[in-house]
């Protein structure tokens, strides 16, 4: 059963370092999603993730994300995550804050 | 239809003397010689690829033309053949590719070309190469006597097994006369050029370099092999490899006729009665992740096997010390498998009673210091 | 606690050797990705959404001051200056880099800490009860044990490549706050009726796609048998354990599908081999070992100031009623930190709230903390005396919030936030769960309840286990979150029970106000807890109260 292909990116994790990375159209890792190359075509796109399987001394668990928009703008909540990093509930990210709301006496 | 001819080629008829020919006119007798039957180029649409496309083009342009799309390709490249097509007229270009089993079975996650790269070669260039020329009697292919190496004294003409000839037009052409030709010519060049390419293959082999050092730059490898005649690739298997404490020893096959082979997954219940009537045993590690062949060793010493246990399989390099304290005495690992696991990697972990827990807790005894 | 000797040393230096030796072969291609990758896991470093994760050991959750300060160096040095405590007392770093993740070993070793196994097919950490070595309730400190089960299981050359992880848990307990049921081997120290110590071996527990309890192998084991049936169980585990299906190669699988006469058989058949091969070392070294864990005498201090303290602040009262637990010694309590303010990240803990805990320990509970299965951090032995003074200094780092076991003490992983397996994000609805209460002024008027969130099928929120468990699932690319009820830790474990189809990320939090609003109204009085309402009164009036449009849970999917 296939489905209609979305226009995707091609994201992955830089070897080294971990970070999220996205295959731009010089063949390149950026880890910027504005110049990730988007793919109309399936068949370029398979291709392209063939290829960025086989780049193993750069980048590790490469994957195809749906995307729309201009931005590119991922489609699926783990990809915009991964573009955003992790949010807490106030929008803020989570590392920052103990505690979202800092408190003047002890909590009862 | 071939006559049978001997390398070089002796007659074009009416003209035995065809290195003074200018290669125009060579290529448009030889395409429209009948004695040489069906004709294809085969091209890599790489760094000089668009001149014999565009002598052809001028000549034939529904020539077939062979391009071998190895699935590892510059995306430029893709591009580059796609235009440069359309530009020139070629009516008849062929994309040959490996078979989608055969690449599946081989290399089904594309990293070959790091463990073997005459293998993915093989794989993705020759054999693919030679199912599309069995509908062909002579090839055209694009190399130069200046590329050097293999290629120094290449001939114009040269038969290609049993069944094909091979033409080689531009073969005494320098590499001044195919800047020139591409610029007389304004002839569209490969993009990658700009950024320091000189010659362009698949793009896990090749690197930025002059001339054809940047491909499989770093290895021994500088023909990818669909030119290397009694050269088809072919993998001879290698002796495997035993591994000891004291590194690589080669195998004595005599030794082992009287070994018994068990799989890794052999149950306890399905082990032989004789088994001590063997001097060696050798368990199989379908892969390295498969541990059970470390319970098989540790239950076959626990029945009193006193002979040798022989791990084999594609197990690395730091499995050793495992496999030693589970009561294997030697490992014995694929030849290709070595290569990538020398024995250096092997010997780094021949100290494998360090630091070893299960022992010390077994053999603890109250107020002595336990610290090795 | 116990203190590495050069030999546990030396083991480090020498793994953490080879360790830098596999990634430099993984950088220039000796070894594959696939063929790096257990080594990696082996090592404790994952690949997460957003970078590599590294996941530190805290065996059987004992952490020292001088430890803690070393992890607090640790997240600033190579991370983004905070960890993550998690439900099986280890702790995460979540942005590290394999460049660096050497270095980070070695600067672990040194204070006598590491991340090996705790990842992979392998035996992962020996968890433990947080209490232990404090509680009242005590038949044994079953820390010894664990620090002799994870020396034999350290880089045990038989068990690196199993089919699947596995995990073991022990409780000196009868209340068995260690979960021992939910683990594949389970090991409760009991006593019996002649006042005999022996060990209960539970097998085949697992929470995950699959949760299943345990159960009994064996009733009664001396001391003396169990590392010889831990060679057996895991023997005969690795032979007959799935290599075909990943979701099928648990220990718990095997016993489904084999069936505790078989597999016991199997086992005592191995037994008798494995016995043969101890001769009584490993008591050796138990005997010694118990005087690492051992408890000195309890300080002499005058309590009066303390209760005078109690009765003027009323913060302070609140916070000792809900955070402390009965100690053995009469004047001790173990206080819980809570990692749980209302709106933080559960779990998590910046560098300052490290260093702050280290110091506090080092005040006022012998320089030892502990880390709970529900991501707080505990000080395990605090004289009442010292209680104002260590309740004032963690206002410092909003680490004195009053709610442990109440609704706003949240158990969340990770989850889509942060985990590469999730499929749901699990941080913000705890937190806007604990806010919302926290904002009525109803923590203390619900009282005792467990909430645990998982943000996917894996469970490690242990969601399962709580009294409202929620399960952040993924349906057409829109987060949903499937509500159980009725789980327990303690004895008797018992898994939640689901509820009907699942809340969107906009809906749960109402249906969970429903849940507890429509809970105040039902119970008997102030002492019928959430659980104990549950027990009650059964399931079919909760579900009315979280899906009131429906006849019954089978009505119409929230699904947004």
């Amino acid at each position: 059963m296939s489905r209609p292909f979305v226009r995707s990116i091609l994201s992955a994790n830089d070897l080294l370092t971990g970070r999220v990375v996205y295959l731009t159209n010089t063949d390149g890792w950026t880890n910027d999603i504005r110049r990730a190359v988007v793919f109309d075509d399936k068949a370029e796109a398979i291709a392209r993730l063939a290829w960025a399987e086989a780049q193993t001394h750069q980048v590790i668990a490469p994957v195809l994300a749906p995307v729309r928009g201009a931005a590119p703008f991922p489609t699926s909540n783990r990809d915009r995550l991964r573009a955003t990093g992790p949010f807490s509930l106030a929008g803020k990210p989570a590392q920052e804050t103990p505690s979202a709301r800092p408190s003047e006496t002890p909590h009862v | 239809m071939l006559h049978d001819v001997s390398i070089p080629y002796p007659g074009l008829s009416g003209c035995p003397d065809y290195e003074t020919l200018d290669t125009r006119t060579l290529l448009a007798r030889a395409l429209a010689d009948p004695a040489l039957g069906r004709c294809a180029l085969v091209s890599s649409f790489g760094a000089e690829s668009v001149v014999l496309l565009h002598l052809i083009s001028r000549i034939k342009p529904d020539l077939p033309i062979l391009f071998i799309d190895t699935e590892l390709l510059f995306a430029e490249t893709l591009r580059y053949q796609k235009s440069l097509a359309r530009l020139l007229g070629l009516s008849n270009v062929q994309i040959i590719r490996a078979h989608p089993r055969d690449l599946s079975q081989t290399d089904p996650h594309n990293r070959l070309h790091i463990s073997d790269p005459d293998s993915c070669c093989n794989l993705r260039k020759v054999q693919p190469l030679q199912r599309a020329l069995q509908s062909f009697d002579t090839w055209i292919s694009g190399r130069k006597r200046y590329q050097g190496g293999l290629r120094a004294s290449l001939p114009l003409f040269e038969k290609d097994g049993e069944k094909h000839l091979k033409i080689n037009p531009l073969a005494n052409w320098s590499a001044q006369d195919i800047h020139d030709y591409i610029e007389q010519n304004n002839l569209p060049r490969h993009p990658l050029l700009e950024k320091g390419y000189h010659s362009i293959g698949c793009k896990p082999c090749t690197r930025p370099a002059s001339g054809r050092t940047g491909r499989w730059s770093g290895q021994n490898k500088t023909e990818c092999g669909i030119h290397l005649r009694n050269g088809r690739v072919v993998s001879r298997p290698a002796a495997a490899v035993l591994v000891r404490d004291g590194g690589f020893v080669v195998k004595d096959q005599q030794s082992e006729t009287a070994a018994l082979d068990l799989p890794g997954d052999t149950a306890l219940q399905d082990l032989p009665a004789d088994l001590h009537n063997h001097s060696m045993i050798r368990i199989t590690f379908s892969n390295f992740a498969d541990g059970r062949g470390f319970t098989l060793a540790r239950d076959l010493r626990r029945r009193g096997y006193r002979g040798c246990l022989r791990a084999c399989g594609p197990l690395l390099a730091d499995q050793y010390s495992m496999i030693r304290r589970v009561g294997f005495d030697e490992v014995e690992i694929p030849a290709e498998h070595a290569r990538r696991q020398p024995e250096r990697l092997w010997q780094a972990r021949a100290n494998w009673q360090a630091y070893d827990y299960q022992s010390r807790l077994q053999g603890w005894t109250r107020g002595r210091q336990h610290h090795i | 606690m116990y203190e590495y000797n050069a030999f546990d040393q030396g083991f480090l230096t020498q793994r953490l050797k080879q360790f830098r030796a596999q990634v430099a072969q993984r950088l220039n291609g000796a070894l594959s990705e696939e063929e790096f990758k257990p080594l990696r896991l082996m090592n404790g470093l994952y690949l997460q959404l957003h970078a590599y994760m590294l996941r530190v050991a805290i065996p059987y959750g004992t952490l020292s001051a001088s430890q803690m300060r070393a992890l607090a160096d640790i997240s600033e040095r190579w991370d983004r200056g905070y960890g993550h405590f998690t439900t099986r007392q280890n702790i995460q770093f979540n942005w590290i880099s394999l460049a660096d993740t050497p270095d980070i070993l070695d600067a672990l070793a040194k204070a006598g800490l590491h991340a090996v196994q705790t990842s992979g097919n392998t035996i992962r950490n020996v968890t433990a009860d947080p209490f232990a070595g404090a509680a009242a309730d005590e038949v044994e400190d079953p820390r010894p044990l664990a620090e002799m089960i994870r020396q034999w299981s350290t880089d045990h050359p038989e068990f690196q490549f199993l089919p699947r992880k596995f995990k073991i848990a022990v409780t000196g307990s009868p209340k068995d706050r260690a979960i021992t049921r939910a683990h594949d081997i389970g090991l409760r120290i009991l006593r019996n009726d002649s006042g005999k110590v022996g060990i209960e071996i539970s097998i085949g527990g697992g929470l995950g796609r699959t949760p299943i309890l345990g159960q009994v192998l064996a009733p009664f084991v001396p001391k003396s048998d169990i590392l010889p049936m831990l060679e057996a169980i895991l023997s005969v585990y690795n032979q007959l354990g799935r290599r075909d299906n990943k979701y099928k190669a648990r220990l718990k699988i095997a016993l489904q599908e084999l069936g505790m006469a078989n597999l016991r058989e199997s086992v005592l058949v191995k037994f008798q081999q494995t016995r043969r091969e101890f001769s009584g070392g490993d008591q050796s070294f138990l005997a010694e070992v118990e005087h690492h864990f051992a408890l000195p005498p309890a300080k002499q201090q005058s309590l009066t100031p303390y209760q005078n303290a109690m009765r003027k602040d009323h913060a302070l009262s609140r916070w000792v009623q809900t955070n402390t637990r009965q100690h053995k010694y009469a004047d001790y309590v173990s206080v819980t930190i809570s990692l749980k303010t209302p709106g933080a990240v559960p779990g998590d803990a910046t560098a300052s709230q490290m260093r702050l805990m280290a110091s506090l320990s080092d005040r006022f509970s012998l320089s030892e903390l502990r880390v709970t299965q529900a991501q707080n951090i505990l000080l395990p032995h605090v004289h009442k005396a010292d209680l104002p003074d260590l309740f004032q200094a963690l206002q410092k780092e909003n680490l004195s919030s009053g709610n442990i076991g109440l609704v706003s003490d949240i158990t969340a992983c990770p989850g889509l936030d942060y985990c590469a397996l999730a499929t749901a994000r699990a941080i913000p609805v705890a937190q806007e769960i604990a806010l919302r209460f926290q904002a009525l002024n109803l923590e203390h008027e619900i009282g005792p309840l467990e909430i645990k969130i998982s943000g996917c099928i894996n469970a490690c929120g242990h969601h399962h286990l709580g009294h409202i468990g929620i399960l952040g699932l993924e349906r057409g690319g829109v987060e949903t979150y499937q509500i159980t009820l009725g789980g327990n830790g303690l004895k008797p474990t018992t898994l939640g029970e689901r509820t009907g189809p699942g809340f969107s990320a906009d809906e749960i939090l109402p249906a969970i106000e429903r849940l507890l609003l429509g809970y105040l109204k039902q119970r008997t009085n102030r002492a019928e807890s959430f659980i104990d309402c549950y027990r009650r009164l059964g399931p079919l009036p909760f579900r009315a109260m979280l899906y009131p449009n429906s006849e019954n849970e089978k009505g119409p999917e929230h699904a947004a």
